[in-house]
């Protein structure tokens, strides 16, 4: 199926939050930590700081996964005793000696899941050595975290994104850039697409992931150019916060046109997160392997634009597997951009969903309106209309007339054309039937008042106009 | 392309002095030859100096360049065809230096045309037409100042605006959303000016600002945080 390998039982379970992870049943139980702090409070903080650090260090030697990471920790108990067993001079033959009997006697348990595994130790003699050997320049890997401002969160902190435990083999360790807490939030959607978009796609990337964001949940994209970009972009204009999944290390952040992006990502409550190693660089296998993480955080994936062989697809295909809802933004039939979608679509019947209007989508995702729009124009002392909660038809769809009112008749003609879909100054001059000269003038004072901007000839919405309100399928929901 | 070589003979730069300098595919030229054309654009004149012997040769030229947005040719067209890597489209724009195009008074877009559009498309405006009118305006500049809008100086170019206190704060606002340097903010007036006596006025009026806004080059002021590829 679309190139998404099957590895192990599919979770197809959203309500079971609660269960632990394999990993965590088999290795102790969570401490009652509060808050993901890497600066330490007391005793137990240091405590807490001291087992991370010891994470970080076992996970950076060279051949440690999360499948011998969790069975180094189901046998010694904790990181530091891996690390402390390690540092003796006979480490490697203790850890070695462990872990086969370890193997022997899961065999009951795990055998449905490796059961080729079981007949030898999973640790073998190079791999001990090399964790002996690694331990004792561990210190450098968690330096590097700590000089680059990192947050590390590990699977046995509760501030570990709750969905991503559900999946099959969760990442032990993310690195965090901004705050822990965006990940946690109650709802978080997935928004994902192409590189290449067309200017529809980017415009209706950034409707969607204003709309959802507004309504409350956390946009989790992969920092992308294209898509990806337009997704964060729109969230971060509207000064909320975004998840953004990175391919590589922090330390090679791709791609570099993004770096801005991704601090205003980081500056606006919302997080930037690699499960890699600072010093990573992305490599072409990263990437479908990151997305398994911005499917595996979400409550659903959209995909609005992906050609036939996107690896956007490669998310959804993940987020069903994960047994999270999948959606498709349809294009037109012989779009080569939305070509992907379509075969998706027809693909998985029953379970990729059709995004066929953002009031649809919201209620599809059982997102409120309403609280969002209290946000958006935050008067604690009026009494709140009861139709607010409806989206598209009230206080976004207000400040949008107020907005367009506030403007010249030309200026508010081309506002509307605009807000359609981008357009170049002739094709502008064409529909509106206005010379050059007045079109150039009043595009000027569009972007000056933020409402338009220009990019390579072509001028589209932002801000205020690029909100989702403004979109067709939004006016026709309020035509209704 | 300035000129030089064994016998001090006359670059391209000066061949093209009293005319048009055109430059195609301006990305393509080698980085030291687009700099060297700094000086002549500026002085209308450029200084060579070989051993033992120098020379000035007049360059008075208009300079027309032209450039695709990116290796591909498809950035900007917005159907996706671009499949440049992210960053190429900016590093092809960046060959072009900061202070080069500063000196360039006019940038202007040219969107793909629809196969189908340019079939239909009547041509509402003939070149005839449109030399008229410009000669029209060159008459009128060489009436106001002696000299055509881009000779003037600062300080008359200023003062051939005669720009009200309301225009005076539009053109500061203007400068400020692009971030202009004040090479840029002359560039403005001039061209502003330009665009009043195309359309026969005398004094510059707000609109004709904003017109001239428009033909802005390719700024670092970026649509938000993203990268358009």
């Amino acid at each position: 199926m679309l190139g998404v390998q099957a590895l192990g039982p599919v979770s197809s379970h959203r309500a079971a939050e609660t269960e632990p992870t394999p990993i965590a049943s088999t290795a102790m139980e969570p401490q009652p930590i509060d808050h993901a702090r890497n600066g330490g409070d007391g005793a137990g903080g240091a405590a807490r700081d001291a087992e991370r650090d010891a994470w970080v260090t076992l996970l950076s030697v060279p051949g440690v996964g999360p499948v011998t990471f969790g069975e180094l920790l189901a046998v010694f108990g904790s990181a530091g005793a891996v690390i402390e067993v390690a540092s003796s001079p006979i480490g490697w033959a203790l850890l070695r000696e462990a872990l086969a009997h370890h193997a022997a006697s899961a065999v009951g348990e795990r055998a449905e899941v490796r059961t080729a595994r079981v007949a030898m130790p999973a640790v073998g003699w190079d791999l001990a050595s090399r964790i002996c050997d690694g331990i004792a320049d561990g210190r450098r890997a968690t330096e590097r975290v700590r000089s680059l401002g990192l947050k590390v969160v590990t699977l046995e902190e509760p501030t570990y994104p709750a969905r991503l435990r559900l999946v099959d083999l969760p990442p032990p360790i993310l690195y965090v850039r901004g705050s822990v807490e965006a990940m946690a939030a109650d709802h978080v959607v997935a928004i994902v697409g192409t590189r290449w978009p067309t200017d529809k796609g980017r415009l209706i990337a950034g409707w969607i992931a204003s709309a959802v964001a507004r309504a409350g949940a956390v946009v989790v994209s992969g920092l992308a150019v294209g898509i990806d970009g337009a997704a964060h972009a729109a969230v971060v204009a509207e000064g909320l916060s975004t998840v953004a999944v990175l391919g590589g290390g922090h330390a090679h952040l791709f791609p570099r046109a993004h770096e801005r992006l991704a601090e205003a990502i980081a500056g606006s409550g919302g997080a930037v997160v690699s499960e890699l190693l600072p010093d990573t660089s992305p490599s072409r296998g990263a990437f479908p392997r990151r997305n398994r993480l911005v499917s595996g955080m979400s409550d659903a994936t959209i995909v609005v634009e992906a050609g036939r062989r996107s690896g956007a697809l490669i998310t959804a295909g993940w987020a069903l597997e994960q047994g999270r809802e999948c959606f498709l933004v349809p294009g037109p039939f012989d779009a080569p951009t939305s070509a992907g979608c379509h075969a998706f679509l027809r693909s998985f019947p029953g379970q990729a969903r059709l995004v066929s209007g953002i009031p649809e989508l919201l209620e599809d995702l059982e997102l409120d309106g309403g609280a969002s729009m209290r946000a958006a124009e935050p008067s604690p002392g009026e009494p709140r209309d009861p139709r607010r909660g409806e989206p598209g038809s009230s206080a976004i769809g207000a400040g949008r007339a107020a907005v367009l009112a506030s403007l010249a008749p030309v200026e508010r003609a081309l506002a509307e054309m605009l807000v359609e879909g981008p357009a170049s100054v002739d094709d502008l001059s064409r529909r509106t039937c206005l010379g050059a000269a007045a079109i150039l003038s009043a595009l000027t004072l569009l972007e000056l008042r933020g409402l338009v901007a220009g990019a390579g000839g072509r001028y589209v919405p932002t801000g205020t106009l690029a909100s989702w309100a403004r979109s067709p399928s939004a006016r026709l929901k309020r035509r209704e | 392309m300035v000129g030089g070589g064994p016998h001090l003979s006359p670059g391209e730069v000066t061949l093209a002095n009293d005319g048009i300098l055109f430059l195609d595919e301006l990305p393509e030229f080698d980085r030291t030859t687009l700099e060297s054309l700094r000086q002549p654009l500026e002085d209308g004149q450029v200084a060579i100096a070989r051993v033992g012997r120098a020379t000035v040769f007049p360059s008075r030229f208009q300079l027309i360049a032209a450039m695709n947005p990116c290796p591909c040719g498809f950035a900007a067209s917005g159907d996706g065809r671009c499949r440049c890597q992210p960053g190429v489209v900016e590093r092809y724009a960046g060959r072009i230096s900061g202070p080069l195009r500063d000196r360039m008074d006019l940038w202007v877009h040219m969107p793909r045309v629809e196969p189908g559009e340019y079939v239909r498309s009547a041509s509402p405006e003939t070149s005839r037409v449109v030399a008229d009118r410009i000669a029209e305006a060159r008459l009128r500049q060489i009436k106001r100042s002696g000299v055509p809008n881009s000779r003037l100086s600062g300080r008359a170019l200023r003062s051939a605006c005669g720009l009200g206190p309301t225009e005076q704060a539009h053109a500061v606002e203007l400068a400020e959303l692009e971030g202009w340097s004040a090479r840029g903010i002359e560039r403005l007036l001039r061209v502003a000016r330009t665009a009043a006596d195309l359309a026969g006025c005398n004094r510059v009026e707000a609109s004709h600002l904003d017109e001239a806004a428009r033909f802005r080059g390719p700024s670092d002021r970026r649509v938000g945080f993203e990268a358009v590829g």
